[in-house]
């Protein structure tokens, strides 16, 4: 069988879709938030440093990525383990070298991969703008409104996704993403100017 | 040579009926299947499972239900041979109806 049959299969038996789901818009909008937040943090203290940004960002999706992974999978495999001992239980077998017991195990790596990849991707996709500034394409000032937006744009393509999920207006679940990550730009910016 | 194998099977919900009766139908000497539900429980599911073939190989059934997760709990009925054989009703059953 091939891979990514094989892999389309656990999913179905597993039913991980919909909290891998989960998992990935709450973790991808937690990477953009703590990205926002060090992005508007560095040009409140007038950072002129692109390494100081993009070091702070990497220690941060690193620790969020293995953070996700290790606390989804840990989370899961305990979850999935229960379930499958009182499956086991009411089928008087052992299961576990059953596509169930397998589905049951790649469902924990499974959600662990997206618990860990989302933050740390979106993380990186916002820092793109002070790599492409430490390598002189442009200012770092035009790198922090360029991150900015990119975050906000993530944010509310998040919401956007949220939409499509539940069948409702795409638009306004990404506007109320947006508003989120708009009041922390906010907060920062009252904050500097009563600096 | 088993011609036709009625099976009483315990299976967990997932892998659903579809899935579970498209495996066995890829299995070499099985042309036809049919599985019905016949109990379903909070986590499991009873089902009649009828194997028609040209020379089903009972081993990799029951291996193969395994792999699915589900167990043979008794083989009901079992026509081997060149030709599928009914059941034939005799005075016997009809005196033991009575």
């Amino acid at each position: 069988m091939k891979f990514l049959e094989k892999i389309r299969r656990y999913i179905k038996i597993s039913e991980v879709a919909p909290i891998s789901r989960r998992y990935f818009v709450m973790n991808a909008f937690d990477g953009a938030t703590t990205v926002l937040g060090i992005v508007i943090g560095a040009y409140a203290a007038e950072i002129t440093n692109e390494l100081w940004v993009i070091w702070s960002g990497l220690g941060v999706s690193l620790a969020m990525g293995l953070s996700g992974f290790v606390g989804a999978y840990m989370t899961e495999e305990a979850e999935r383990e229960k379930k499958l001992n009182s499956l086991e239980k009411s089928m008087l077998t052992d299961l576990k070298d059953s596509v169930v017991g397998k589905a049951s195990r790649f469902a924990s790596l499974w959600a662990g991969i997206v618990d860990g990849v989302s933050p740390a991707l979106t993380a990186v996709v916002c820092l793109t703008p002070f790599f492409l500034s430490s390598h002189g394409l442009f200012s770092i000032d035009f790198a922090i409104q360029l991150s900015v937006a990119m975050t906000l744009s993530i944010m509310f393509l998040l919401g956007v996704f949220l939409g499509k999920i539940s069948n409702r207006n795409r638009l306004f679940h990404g506007a109320k993403m947006l508003c989120v990550g708009l009041i922390i730009t906010f907060i920062f910016l009252v904050l500097k100017i009563t600096q | 040579m088993i011609r036709r194998i009625i099976l009483d099977v315990l299976k967990p919900h997932k892998p659903g009926v579809v899935e579970v009766s498209e495996a066995l139908s890829h299995l070499e000497g099985v042309e036809g299947v049919n599985v019905i539900i016949y109990e379903i429980d909070q986590q499991v599911e009873n089902a009649k499972i009828v194997i028609v073939g040209s020379s089903i190989d009972f081993e990799g059934i029951k291996k193969k239900l395994e792999e699915m997760g589900a167990t043979i709990h008794s083989v009901d009925e079992v026509a081997a041979g060149k030709i599928i054989v009914e059941e034939v009703e005799t005075p016997q059953d009809r005196s033991a109806r009575i």
